[in-house]
Order: structure tokens, then C-alpha cells, then sequence
């Protein structure tokens, strides 16, 4: 890592909180107290099992539960596995519907339609537009057949607030249980279980500064939430989760829990003042679009569309900066996988624009000079981008934005040409040669322009608007053009693949660059022609 | 000073294993699924502890799936590979830790026929009843594990496997005690698949892992994100699976000396006990884990002696952590014909690269004046003769 990056991302992990970490330690090394929770008959193991309790007291207490109501788990991915299974399992002879809604976390969707095959029907309750669900809506969907509502307290992604307290009440007239996907939440806002009346809540240890691989799940006793375990073997967590507990990161979590309760509120506060900046900051850009709700919302999650760029190019812009920028375009959970987010698409943001879409996530040590260097570096690489765009109208102008040498995504000289892509202004001269080329649904676009002196090439400019690979072609051709006559562009798809050290599926951008090319060869010599018919 | 001998139940960390996850407990941080630079170099530690993890049992590194531990490598295997078969028959065997035999219930529901492999009084899986059971057909799964957690008895693994492969069944393998432990290796087993355990090998606590054939068909436990090939949903717990990668790779380059000093304290420790009346040592002449050895005091209360060893700073076992303070005998000992009396008697010792001989000889004397008072107690005026003094 040349230059440490700027973490913007948050909600995808947090750092372990020093203090959470030194608690960590005094059970992890050899001389400190590494007993299997388990083992009541010795020493060891019950040193360990009073530091697992006073730490289920810790996640109990910020909830508002009680101690044994807390079961622990490997994360919150596994509290809602064992949530929405379990309560399947526990309930099947009730009635075999579910009501979720379209833009719950990954673990939450693959869940229920697991569940589909097997069986269950499920309700997919699409968000308003603002991301929040109406408890009207969700009041029709509730049937005699429905045992369980599973929604999200705060969207990982938007950052969206569920009005869960009268969701809960509704729940709660209808006989229904409610379980509460609270992983972004807990430790960000107060989040109370009575209050919203959940029967059954999933909290993370490593989204509240604590450690990864510890999570916790929250089983209410009056009334009772009946579960079946998913995990069987041993009896821990009374029966309804086995397996070695492990107790370092168990006291890490109960150490974030009880920093959280105390630090919370003023933290909320400070954050929810630098993200309200940094919004200010990029919506002087025209064209971008804040996704979500502006009124009911976490404090450190503001995700962002940008309109006139392409995704690809913008997210390797940020992350390939000469001081980077961490962040994610949603979920890290999906971020493998480099579609759109299924969020913003149910938002109602058509594909490319939920493409183009920035999350942006403060915590605990997110400052106001890291939020104005990100506001500067954002502006600096869109203007850059729309610049180079052959639609972009408006104004853009602004200085290059400075690019780190490589990416390791790409190709040394893919990378090389989309920052001289990007540093490079468009000229205001009329050119006399102007070709255009797109691909199949106008993913990529890209235009070169140039000028013939003397039979030559004396200036060309290529505006693209795609990903890193279209870009850097544009570039390449370019530079190809100049010094040439048209009838020494000669240049395959393959020789240009190579040249750019092209990743098979960019291969589309060698042959935009190669139509191009020969349109412009074309063009040119009739251009000469009727030069030369001209002057005789 | 404080005695630890129950390391089948947990070890602590190695300080080699604790250095190797400074810097990913506080410093580095990152979603190892996050593109970015953060996520790169948290993704990075994980493929090399993968590296690690597949060399301790000679495996590729894309055959290994991490979990929070050996009880949910367990549950995926055996779960997992139910739900994607018809329902059939699964054998298991009598000794199999609690994660393996509490499946029976949940297979039932699902409409398989659980049967138990018996094993034989020395604790073995008797080879000739599995291939009557495999015999009367309809067998799809197969789950045995490779060393016992309380006698500490090697099963016959391979022979287990080329049986279960003729019956054209899966063989899952829990392999926690062994992988480590002994030389292990995934190719050489004739398992489909294996469950290890990073805390039973000076590992940190929630990590464990599967070792399988990717062409094995499984559902996953954790739905939710395609992490791990799809096979294991949910945020990798970065720093645990560095620390297990970590004492992977100590486990196999400290194998054999580790072996030998834990094989010559536990020769100590046997010859020690012999010399006390009555004691009987299960599994003795059978091939063992060179830590482990569970004896029974006749006439004794095991509750009670770990009791009296614990206020004497000896921290041993009944047998599986899992199940200790539930007062029952031990499963293994009665699977293996031991009578009941005896079994309630039964101590478990395992020992650890750091104990000591002269920590031996403490446990052998501090055991024979607790038993020594025992014969006291049941003597009634040699009892209060003693109370009188």
C-alpha cells in the first residue's frame, strides 16, 4: 500500500476500537485466561463462562433486554439465518408465509428464497421511494398464514430508518412475530427492544468498532420466541446455538456494547454533522442524487448516484487516487459480484445510474479534514470523467484530479492511459474529423476527433464515456493517430488487446477502437481527396 | 501452581499464533469482501492462512471452507450433504462428539433413518458390523471421526473410507483432534470430507474449517452473501482464521516434537497410575493421540474427583468440554460396554506442549492422596478417626 487510504466504509467493517482490542488480548495470550466457557469444572473454564456473562449483561443492557435473552452466534449473518430458519422450523404448522422486503441485506434475501424452495411463500414488500415502508402496506400483506416479518432497522446501504415502532405494534396485534435485522443500527442510535416491541433482533460485534466473527441475537422470554437451532451439538446458548464459545471475541463484543452506550450519543451527533457536510460539499456538482431518505436516516451512511459517469470508472477513479479512498458501491457482501445494486434498483433507480452510485460511511474516527479532502477528491474525479464524456454539456471544469500509478485491477497500461485519459483537457478547437461508435445498449460510448494537416494527423482526441477499459482505449487511439496519414492506420483488434494488455471481457473497447479507427481513415481520405480535387 | 491438563477441550494461543493476529486484531482493518485496498489486504492474510490450513492435512487451498468452529463444520457436513440427497439412510457412529450425534433429531425430521455404528470395547469402530449396515443398502452418508476427543483412540479411517466408497456413500470425517495432532493427511484419509478445529491446536476460539471436494454437492448452513464459494455466508472472521492459518503451520512443523514430549509425559502418566489400585485406563494398548489418556478410579464419582482436583488447581476433563457438568456418564464409555459405575468414574487428561513432567508427577500425588482419602471415607472409623484429628 503506497498511500494509506482514506476509510469511508464504515458500514462495511469497523476497525476494532483499541480498547475493545486490549480486552481481547488478556484472553487470547498464553498467560491469560483461554478456558473453554464450557469447562464448569475447572477454574479455567468458569473465569472464562463469568466473562462471556458479564458480556451478554453489556449487549443486553444497549438493547434494553435481558442477559438470557441473548444468544450468541458467529455473526449476523448467522443471527438471521438462525432467526428466520429457526422460526420456520419452530412454526411451520402455523402457517408457511413470510413477509420481508426487497432491499434487506443479502442474508435476509437468500434466506427466504431458500426458504421458496422450500416451500414458504414469501411477500416481497417493494420500499417507497424514499426507501421507508408504509405499515399500511405491510398491514395488507399479513395474512392468517403469515408466522414472521423480517425487516431491517437501517438499510446497509442507504442508510434508511424503519419506523419499527409501529411495525412492531402492528406485529404484535396480529399475532405475528417481527424479527429486526439491527446490524447497522445497534450501537449508532438507541435501539430498544421493548419499545419496538421485536421478538427477535440480529446484532453485529465488527459494524460497532468490535470484533469480526462474533455476533449476537436477541430471543425474546414474554411473550416466547420459539426457535429451532440451526446449530446442533453440546447445548450452549440453552440449547438454541452449539459450539465452543469463543470467549475473546464474546468480551470484545460486550467491551464494544458498553464503549457504544456511553460514547453513542455525542458520536451520533458528530458524524451525522460530517456526512450533512459532505453531502453539502457533493451536491455542489450538478446532477447527483441522494439516495434515500433525507428525514429518516442513520448518521453515517449517505449514499450518493452520479449522473454522466460510468460506475466502473468512477469506483476505480476513487480507489485508484493518489491517496485512495476505501468505499464501497453498496454492500461489501455483494461487492464480488459487479452488478448494480439490487437496492437502488428498487428505489427506483434505473440500472445505470444505481451503477454510478457511491456508499460513503463515517465512524468513529472519520474527520472534518478527511471529509473535505473526499469532498475535493469526488468533485475533482467526476468533473474529470463528465469532461471526457462526448455527452456531457455541462460545466466540468476543474483541475486534473491526481491519480496513483497502478491499480491492481488492471493492466499497467490500461491504467497509464485512463489517467492520462483523465489528466488530459478537451481542446476548444473545431476538429474537422469527428466519428462516433457505441456498443450494444449504449454501456460505452466513445468519439474521436481529429485534425489533418499535409495529409497527416496533427491532433486527435478521444471522449469516452464507459468503464476504465474504453477510456484507456480512447486514449490509446489517440496517440496512435497522431503523426500518421490515413493510410497507415493499420492496427487489428488483436494488436490493440495486446498493446493495452486487455482483459478478455474489455475486449468490446478494442473493437470500438478499431471501428473508430477505420471510420476515421475513411473519412479522412475523402476529407484528402477533396482537398487535392479542390486545389486542382 | 495451577495445573492444566484439558487441552482436547480448548488450548490457549500459542504466542507465535497471537503475533501472527496483532496486527489484523487493532491495525489493518477491512471487509474481506470489499474491493478496496482495506478489503485487498484482509482478503490477501486469508488465502495465505488457506494455504496454511491446507498443508496441515495436504489439501488445496480451494478445498477449504472456513467456519466459526468444528461444531458448524460439523453441522454443515452432515446437514448440508442430507439436504441435498433423498432421504435415506446415515450412518454415524456411537462415539461421535455431541455436534455429530445431536444431528440425529433434526434428520429424522428431515426422513432419514439414523443408525450407530457400534464400536468395540477398546473403542474402535467395529469394521464388520459398518459393512453389515452398509450391506443392507440404502446408505448415503457415512460420519466417523478420526480420533476419539475423550479416549483419544485413532479409528481406522481408511478402512472406513474404502468401505463407505464401495457402498457408493459420502464419508464425512471429523478430524478436529486429529488434524495437528497426529499426521493427517485429506488425500491419504479417503474421506469426501473433514471438519477441523484452530482452538484445540493453540489456535484462537470461532475458526474452524471444512476440507471437501468441490464437487460435492452440500446446501450451506449461513445463507447470505457467497462468501466462501457460496458454501459459508457471512463477514470472514479475518483475524481468527490468521491465527489459525498460524497455528496450522506450527502444528505441522512442531508435529513430531510436540508428539514426543506429549508421548513421553503420557507414558509417565500411565506408568504413575498403574502404581495406583484399581485404576483402569481405556484404550491403553490401542493407537492413541499421544495426550490423551482416560482412566477410571473404580468406586469413585468422577463429578466429585474433578471437584477435589479442581480445588487442588488441576483442571481436567470427564470428557467433552461440550457436555461437562451435565452429570451424565460418558456416552464413549458406555458405547464401548464400559460399565456404568466405571464410567462415572472416568477422568480424561490431555495434555499440552507446555505442560511439564514435574507437572505430572504433582497430578500423581495430589490423585493418590484424593483417592487414598477415599478409601478413608468408606471406611467409617478410619473416617472419623481422620475428622477427630
Amino acid at each position: 500500500m503506497a498511500e494509506r487510504a482514506l476509510y469511508l466504509d464504515y458500514a462495511a467493517t469497523t476497525p476494532v476500537d483499541a480498547r475493545v482490542a486490549e480486552r481481547m488480548r488478556a484472553f487470547l495470550s498464553p498467560d491469560g485466561e483461554f478456558g473453554n466457557p464450557a469447562s464448569m469444572q475447572h477454574a479455567y473454564g468458569r473465569v472464562a463462562h463469568d466473562a462471556v456473562e458479564k458480556a451478554r449483561e453489556q449487549v443486553a443492557s444497549l438493547i434494553g433486554a435481558e442477559a438470557a435473552e441473548i444468544v450468541w452466534t458467529s455473526g449476523a449473518t448467522e443471527s438471521n439465518n438462525l432467526a428466520i430458519k429457526g422460526v420456520a422450523e419452530a412454526y411451520a404448522d402455523r402457517g408457511r408465509h413470510m413477509v420481508t422486503m426487497k432491499t434487506e441485506h443479502k442474508s435476509v434475501v437468500d434466506v427466504c428464497r431458500y426458504l421458496e424452495q422450500q416451500g414458504w411463500r414469501i411477500t416481497w414488500l417493494p420500499p417507497q421511494p424514499d426507501g421507508r415502508i408504509s405499515t399500511e402496506t405491510l398491514a395488507a400483506a399479513i395474512n392468517e398464514e403469515t408466522v414472521l416479518v423480517s425487516l431491517m432497522l437501517v438499510n446497509n446501504e442507504t442508510g434508511v430508518l424503519q419506523d419499527i415502532a409501529s411495525i412492531g405494534r402492528l406485529t404484535r396485534e396480529r399475532g405475528v412475530l417481527l424479527h429486526v435485522d439491527a446490524a447497522q443500527a445497534v450501537g449508532k442510535m438507541p435501539v430498544d427492544v421493548e419499545h419496538m416491541q421485536t421478538d427477535l433482533l440480529s446484532v453485529s460485534a465488527h459494524k460497532l468498532y468490535g470484533p469480526k466473527g462474533i455476533g449476537a441475537l436477541y430471543v425474546r422470554r414474554r411473550p416466547r420466541a420459539r426457535l429451532m437451532p440451526q446449530i446442533h451439538g453440546g447445548g450452549h446458548e440453552r440449547g438454541m446455538r452449539s459450539g465452543t464459545l469463543p470467549t475473546h471475541q464474546i468480551v470484545g463484543m460486550g467491551e464494544a456494547c458498553r464503549i457504544a452506550d456511553e460514547a453513542m450519543a455525542k458520536e451520533a451527533e458528530r458524524i451525522r454533522a460530517l456526512r450533512d457536510r459532505l453531502w453539502q460539499g457533493l451536491s455542489e456538482l450538478p446532477e447527483v442524487y441522494r439516495n434515500g431518505s433525507d428525514s429518516h436516516n442513520v448518521a453515517g451512511i449517505l449514499n450518493v448516484s452520479f449522473a454522466g459517469v460510468d460506475g466502473e470508472a468512477l469506483h476505480a477513479g476513487l480507489s485508484g487516487l493518489a491517496v485512495p479512498l476505501a468505499l464501497s458501491s453498496g454492500s461489501a457482501c455483494t461487492a464480488a459480484s459487479q452488478e448494480s445494486s439490487y437496492v437502488l434498483r428498487a428505489l427506483g433507480r434505473e440500472d445505470e445510474l444505481a451503477y454510478a452510485s457511491v456508499r460513503f460511511s463515517l465512524g468513529r474516527w472519520t474527520t472534518q479534514d478527511e471529509v473535505d479532502r473526499v469532498i475535493t477528491s469526488v468533485q475533482t474525479l467526476v468533473n474529470a470523467l463528465r469532461r471526457r464524456s462526448p455527452a456531457w454539456q455541462k460545466d466540468c471544469a476543474g483541475p486534473a484530479p491526481g491519480m496513483g500509478d497502478e491499480h491492481p485491477q488492471y493492466s499497467d497500461a490500461v491504467w497509464r492511459y485512463f489517467t492520462r485519459a483523465l489528466a488530459a483537457d478537451p481542446s476548444e478547437d473545431e476538429a474537422d474529423l469527428v466519428v462516433a461508435s457505441d456498443t450494444p445498449g449504449s454501456r460505452a460510448r466513445m468519439q474521436l476527433r481529429a485534425r489533418i494537416e499535409g495529409g497527416k494527423f496533427v491532433s486527435a482526441e478521444a471522449r469516452v464515456y464507459g468503464c476504465v477499459s474504453s477510456l484507456a482505449a480512447g486514449a490509446w487511439l489517440a496517440e496512435y493517430l497522431i503523426g500518421k496519414s490515413p493510410e497507415q492506420l493499420q492496427v487489428t483488434t488483436a494488436e490493440i488487446e495486446q498493446d493495452l494488455q486487455l482483459a478478455p471481457v474489455k475486449r468490446h473497447c478494442a473493437l470500438m477502437a478499431e471501428d473508430l479507427l477505420g471510420m476515421i481513415s475513411r473519412q479522412a481520405r475523402l476529407t484528402v481527396d477533396a482537398a487535392e480535387k479542390v486545389a486542382s | 501452581m495451577p495445573v492444566y491438563f484439558d487441552h482436547n477441550a480448548t488450548t490457549w494461543l500459542d504466542a507465535a499464533v497471537l503475533d501472527a493476529m496483532q496486527s489484523s486484531l487493532a491495525g489493518r482493518y477491512g471487509n474481506p469482501s470489499s474491493l478496496h485496498r482495506f478489503g485487498r489486504v484482509a482478503r490477501d492474510a486469508i488465502d495465505r492462512a488457506r494455504e496454511q490450513v491446507a498443508a496441515l492435512v495436504n489439501a488445496h487451498p480451494g478445498q477449504v471452507v472456513f467456519t466459526s468452529g468444528g461444531t458448524e463444520a460439523n453441522n454443515t457436513a452432515v446437514k448440508g450433504l442430507a439436504a441435498r440427497s433423498r432421504p435415506g439412510r446415515i450412518l454415524l457412529s456411537a462415539i461421535e462428539h455431541p455436534s455429530v450425534l445431536e444431528l440425529e433429531e433434526p434428520l429424522k425430521a428431515g426422513g432419514w433413518q439414523v443408525d450407530f455404528v457400534p464400536v468395540t470395547r477398546e473403542g474402535i469402530v467395529d469394521l464388520a458390523a459398518l459393512q453389515c449396515m452398509l450391506d443392507e443398502g440404502g446408505v448415503r452418508l457415512v460420519s466417523v471421526m478420526a480420533v476419539n476427543n475423550e479416549t483419544g483412540v485413532l479409528q481406522p479411517y481408511e478402512a472406513i473410507a474404502g468401505q463407505v466408497r464401495a457402498a457408493g456413500a459420502i464419508y464425512h470425517c471429523d478430524a478436529v483432534q486429529a488434524a495437528g495432532k497426529l499426521s493427517f493427511s485429506y488425500p491419504e484419509s479417503g474421506a469426501h470430507i473433514l471438519s477441523l478445529s484452530s482452538h484445540k491446536i493453540y489456535g484462537p476460539k470461532g475458526v474452524g474449517a471444512l476440507i471437501l471436494d468441490k464437487a460435492l454437492d452440500i446446501e450451506p448452513l449461513l445463507h447470505g452473501g457467497g462468501h466462501e464459494r457460496g458454501l459459508r455466508a457471512g463477514t470472514e472472521n479475518m483475524p481468527a482464521i490468521v491465527g489459525f492459518g498460524a497455528a496450522a503451520e506450527l502444528a505441522q512443523q512442531q508435529l513430531e516434537s510436540r508428539t514426543q514430549h506429549c508421548a513421553g509425559l503420557r507414558d509417565q502418566l500411565e506408568a504413575g497410575l498403574s502404581a495406583l489400585p484399581d485404576i483402569r485406563i481405556f484404550g491403553q494398548e490401542q493407537p492413541r493421540l499421544p495426550n490423551t489418556s482416560q482412566f477410571s478410579v473404580p468406586g469413585y464419582d468422577g463429578e466429585a474427583l474433578l471437584m477435589a482436583l479442581d480445588r487442588e488447581g488441576i483442571a481436567v476433563s470427564s470428557g467433552s468440554a461440550c457436555s461437562s457438568g451435565k452429570g451424565e456418564p460418558s456416552h464413549v464409555l458406555l458405547a464401548m460396554g464400559i460399565d456404568e459405575q466405571v464410567a462415572r468414574g472416568a477422568i480424561r487428561v490431555s495434555l499440552g506442549k507446555d505442560n511439564t513432567g514435574a507437572e505430572v508427577e504433582q497430578f500423581l500425588s495430589i490423585l493418590a492422596r484424593l483417592t487414598g482419602a477415599q478409601t478413608q471415607q468408606s471406611s467409617g472409623d478410619r473416617f472419623a478417626s481422620v475428622m477427630g484429628q
